[in-house]
């Protein structure tokens, strides 16, 4: 390779330049020496000979310079000549140093943050073989389980078997349970049990998407055969390191899963979390051993139970259209197959309607980009903004400086320097501001990004694992920015600051017409900034009252004092249909209730934002009622007492309920006034499922209306049963207390485990909290955007007041003639907030528009709200007015209190 | 006595041949037997000399090492490398192409 030999020649050169140009020196003298010895010998005197000597050889300065020039350094000396200087120089000005690095560093920092989430969340491709080829069946935006006819989100396994079967377009089909089994297991024999986050997957699971073993083996088709009979277990590279302290005698090694044992057969690849962002399992387990792991979901070979996702591998050459035409025939052929015979003529017609949409998952599934995309990708605007208002912030402050320098600028440029050489030096300036703010930048991100990370979490003890550490993407995100920031801010500056008039500016430093025209410049970013900050201001306005909105939303229950956790019963070795279940939930409820400082406990599927099992209902003699499922939730007798929630009519459940007698409900003021519409429903009866369904049942009290999901959703129809007549797994348990919520949490957990030792008891926590989860997202978006608010007002403030201390110091002569010639302190005064009050009414008049175009953007993340309106833009005006008067002020006083004398004797 | 100048491009060739010639030789050794070789009619202004030694050291077709002269005196000797070799071939086979293409030309009339 000629030019890396040549490369690392001129490198050495580089490196060693000093001692090549000593070498050279002594080279140039020897000859020189020669010549002149070779003349002395010719008898000619020493001087003369010298002299002649010289003269033959050339101008060894540009000898020396024409070599220097060949080693190819020269551009990058004079680079690191111009970063000492421009070091030098910033530091001599160390506030406004400061003040720059520190803009820099949080518009930087903000737009890194965002991106890493942006990145992580949406962006990346998930760490498996060609990415781009993997399609799902449906959009992936469901998950849960199905009973539903013709589902095309959730797929059933036997569906998965014949569409890998019959396509012809997939090279590979595999597919998972859409939900993770949060399990609590025992590991390698070890007492304790821990929770362990379990993921069910097909054995083509890990072939299909092409992720190699790191120890073992990944899970095959094998592993999937035939139901129940495959207890293996592959676990996670991560899960290796840290519970088993990556011990490699892990092969062999046993989990306990519920009163399965399953034997450790792989570790997954390091970068392997996952199709799922957002969702990190610890150990896979084939399909086949669905029914072993709690909460032991049903349905290896039933195909009216959809509850996995179906995704494919793309072969070499289909395309999406060709995909979803294939996968859309042999849609209907499989539905018909498994149910043909028994569909009506409306049910066929339902079926030929059906269509299921192929999506790319080539980034992966997520539940947290249907929840944040549209946040982030506003917010990423918002910070766009932010560092916009921090550019404009630099540019001024370097606007400013580049005219006190007017003079060096002269003095440099009258010696010869050119004037390209001069913005070279002055972006080099710029170069290094945005580098400082760069590498604070990345500072506060990272920490920024654990802060977030924790903030959008939905529990307190565990992050969501999503990964935004410093990588390179991020790096390089970031370095481009910093360039960017440094070439926008600073070009502007540097020419300006080189385009002088020479004798004026030698003259005194301060030529007329340049000041001027800097000073609409400086304006002009001024009233950007305003405009900028009044979006900002507006938007976050508008998330912070539509954030007030939904927390004083009643959720139709008494949030306070209320202690919830979750019993793990199916780990603790429970089945759905086991008869000890009842007693169970009563001795805990009874247990519990009896304890000091406890007013009422209860049992229940659900209390809220915790997914939701919908089902249809059918009222004899009622028209069947389309789309409009009820959502179920099995409780305990004090139930309602417990949440607070008011009887309406008739009664709740008793311990007359009993499995043995009437099966009995409780609904909802909705349900009541969707099903029954004429007179009261107490006493009338209703089919939970269609009218041949078992399950009757009798209608008993009427309750108020509550919130089931979120605390934005319109409102429900819920029904409620009892789970003495209804056997259920109920994880919720939840205690009406009074006093002090860790000495009653301590009595609880210790009332259930008197119970039941084995029963694992998980997110202790209050009723409030778990609301207040649930707008984690809108408050998440609500403190970021009142962040960068204020940060943006806070920049453009710094901006104000630069500006005008600045205007000031230009105008002390003018000022001081005014002063001179009558004019009052508090009409100066006036000069100087006139200015400002002019520069704020542009920037609003600018901003108005934009903010009112961005409400519409922001309105479907707004709750009670409908975009930007007069209030919000009132206020944010208002404190926008204040904060730049209050910038102003300080110059404003100083022009007023210039000494007269001092002021015209000035120039 | 009138000296020409060297013609322009051919003070590499000029410095390779030399160097194939003479071995180990020091700067004022490569001028003086280049003025010698050209019976005092060419003329290297001397000091072009160097930089073109620094840009052949970079290209690879000559290596220095320092070294004494007869006169006790440290110099730097330059040697061809088999590059050096490869390259005297092609400028002498390019210097000759031009040499004879300005031949035709003026004996055209």
């Amino acid at each position: 390779m000629a030019w890396t030999g040549e490369l690392a020649r001129r490198l050495r050169m580089f490196f060693q330049r000093k001692r090549f140009q000593e070498e050279l020196e002594e080279e140039i003298r020897l000859h020189v020496y020669l010549r002149q010895q070779e003349r002395v010998d010719a008898n000619v005197p020493v001087a003369f000979a010298h002299s002649a000597a010289l003269r033959r050889f050339g101008n060894p300065t540009r000898i020396k310079e024409e070599s220097y020039m060949s080693w190819g350094w020269h551009w990058l000396e004079s680079f690191l000549e111009d970063v000492r200087y421009g070091t030098r120089s910033l530091w001599r000005s160390k506030g406004l140093t400061a003040v720059a690095i520190l803009s820099l560093g949080f518009g930087i920092g903000a737009n890194t943050a965002i991106f890493s989430f942006l990145d992580a969340v949406m962006l990346r491709s998930l760490p498996v073989k060609d990415p781009a080829q993997l399609v799902l069946l449906g959009k992936g935006e469901v998950q849960g389980i199905t009973d539903s006819l013709n589902p095309t989100e959730l797929y059933s396994y036997p569906f998965y078997r014949e569409m890998q079967k019959q396509n012809e377009v997939f090279s590979g089909v595999a597919t998972m349970l859409s939900m993770m089994n949060d399990v609590h297991g025992t590991v390698d024999g070890r007492g304790e049990t821990e929770l362990m986050h379990v993921q069910l997957v097909s054995g083509t699971y890990f072939p299909m998407l092409g992720v190699p073993a790191y120890l073992g083996r990944t899970l095959t088709d094998e592993d999937d055969h035939s139901e129940g009979n495959h207890p293996v277990a592959v676990v996670s590279y991560k899960w290796w390191q840290q519970r088993l302290a990556q011990d490699s005698a892990v092969l062999g090694k046993k989990v306990k899963l519920g009163d399965t044992t399953f034997e450790i057969v792989g570790v997954t690849a390091p970068e392997f979390f996952g199709t799922k962002v957002g969702e990190a399992p610890d150990v896979w387990v084939p399909l086949s051993m669905m029914t072993s792991v709690p909460p032991l979901v049903q349905g290896y070979k039933d195909y009216s139970a959809s509850s996995l996702y179906l995704m494919g591998r793309l072969k070499p050459g289909v395309t999406m259209e060709q995909a979803t035409g294939n996968v859309n025939l042999l849609y209907q052929r499989i539905q018909l197959g498994f149910e043909g015979s028994k569909l009506n003529r409306k049910q066929r017609v339902e079926l030929e309607k059906t269509y299921v949409p192929l999506s790319s998952i080539a980034t992966g599934l997520s539940s947290l980009r249907g929840q944040f995309s549209e946040p982030l990708r506003i917010l990423m605007v918002l910070v766009v903004l932010v560092l916009l208002i921090a550019c404009a912030n630099v540019a001024n402050l370097l606007l400013a400086r580049s005219t006190a320098r007017a003079r060096e600028f002269a003095v440099r440029q009258a010696l010869g320097a050119r004037r390209l050489r001069l913005v070279r030096q002055l972006l080099t300036e710029s170069l290094l501001l945005a580098f400082g703010g760069g590498a604070l930048g990345i500072a506060l991100a990272w920490g920024a990004n654990r802060l977030l990370l924790r903030m959008i979490s939905a529990s307190a003890t565990e992050t969501v694992p999503l990964d935004v550490s410093l990588n390179p993407r991020m790096l390089l995100f970031t370095f481009g920015v910093t360039v960017f920031t440094a070439i926008f801010f600073g070009t502007l500056p540097a020419l300006r600051a080189t385009g002088l008039e020479l004798t004026d500016a030698l003259k005194d430093g301060r030529g007329t017409s340049s000041t001027t025209s800097t000073g609409i410049i400086s304006k002009i970013l001024i009233v950007m900034q305003v405009a900028f900050s009044l979006v900002l201001l507006v938007g976050s306005g508008l998330f912070l009252r539509s954030l007030i909105h939904l927390a004083d939303v009643d959720p139709g229950f008494n949030k306070e004092d209320v202690l919830r956790l979750q019993t793990d019963v199916s780990s603790a070795g429970y089945k759905v249909d086991d008869p000890r279940l009842t007693a169970l939930y009563q001795q805990v409820e009874e247990r519990v209730s009896g304890l000091h400082g406890v007013v009422a406990a209860s049992y229940s599927s659900f209390t809220f934002h915790e997914g939701s099992w919908n089902g249809s209902i059918t009222v004899p003699g009622m028209p069947e009622v389309k789309d409009q499922n009820v959502r179920h939730n099995v409780i305990g007798n004090g139930y309602f007492k417990t949440m607070q929630i008011p009887l309406v009519a008739g009664r709740t459940f008793g311990p007359q309920d009993t499995a043995t007698s009437q099966k009995v409900a409780v609904i909802s003021e909705s349900t009541a006034r969707t099903r029954f519409p004429a007179g009261s429903p107490v006493g009338r009866h209703y089919h939970i499922g269609g009218m041949g369904s078992p399950w009757d049942m009798e209608v008993i009290g009427v309750v108020k209306d509550v919130k089931y999901g979120s605390l934005d959703e319109k409102p429900v129809q819920i029904d409620y049963v009892s789970y003495a007549q209804r056997e259920h797994l109920l994880n919720d348990f939840e205690v009406r207390y009074t006093g002090d919520f860790g000495v009653v949490s301590t009595a609880v957990q210790q009332a259930i485990h008197s119970v039941d030792r084995t029963l694992p008891i998980t997110r202790v926590t209050t009723l409030d909290e778990q609301v207040s989860r649930s707008i984690t997202q809108q408050k998440t978006v609500a403190q970021l955007s009142t962040c960068f608010g204020l940060l943006a007002v806070f920049l453009s403030s710094v901006g104000i007041y630069g500006l005008m201390s600045y205007a000031v110091s230009l105008r002390t002569n003018e000022i001081g003639i005014r002063m001179a010639l009558g004019a009052a302190r508090s009409n100066v005064r006036w000069l100087v907030m006139r200015e400002i009050v002019l520069l704020v009414t542009f920037g609003v008049a600018l901003g108005v528009p934009v903010t009112l175009a961005g409400g519409r953007l922001i309105a479907n993340l707004l709750f009670g709200l409908k975009g930007a309106d007069a209030t919000s833009i009132l206020t944010a005006v208002g404190m926008l007015l204040v904060v730049a008067v209050v910038a102003g002020f300080l110059p404003a006083r100083r022009a007023s209190s210039i000494d007269l004398m001092r002021a015209l004797r000035y120039e | 006595m009138s000296r020409d100048e060297i013609p322009p491009g051919t003070l590499y060739l000029l410095i390779l041949k030399t160097l194939a010639l003479g071995g180990e030789l020091h700067g004022f050794e490569i001028a003086s037997a280049i003025q010698r070789g050209s019976e005092d009619v060419l003329r290297v202004e001397e000091g072009s000399l160097y930089p073109a030694l620094q840009r052949m050291l970079i290209k690879g077709w000559v290596v220095a090492e320092w070294g004494t002269t007869a006169g006790n005196r440290r110099a730097r000797y330059y040697k061809l490398t088999a590059d050096g070799r490869k390259q005297l071939e092609v400028e002498m086979s390019q210097f000759e192409r031009v040499m004879g293409a300005i031949r035709r030309v003026i004996q055209m009339a």
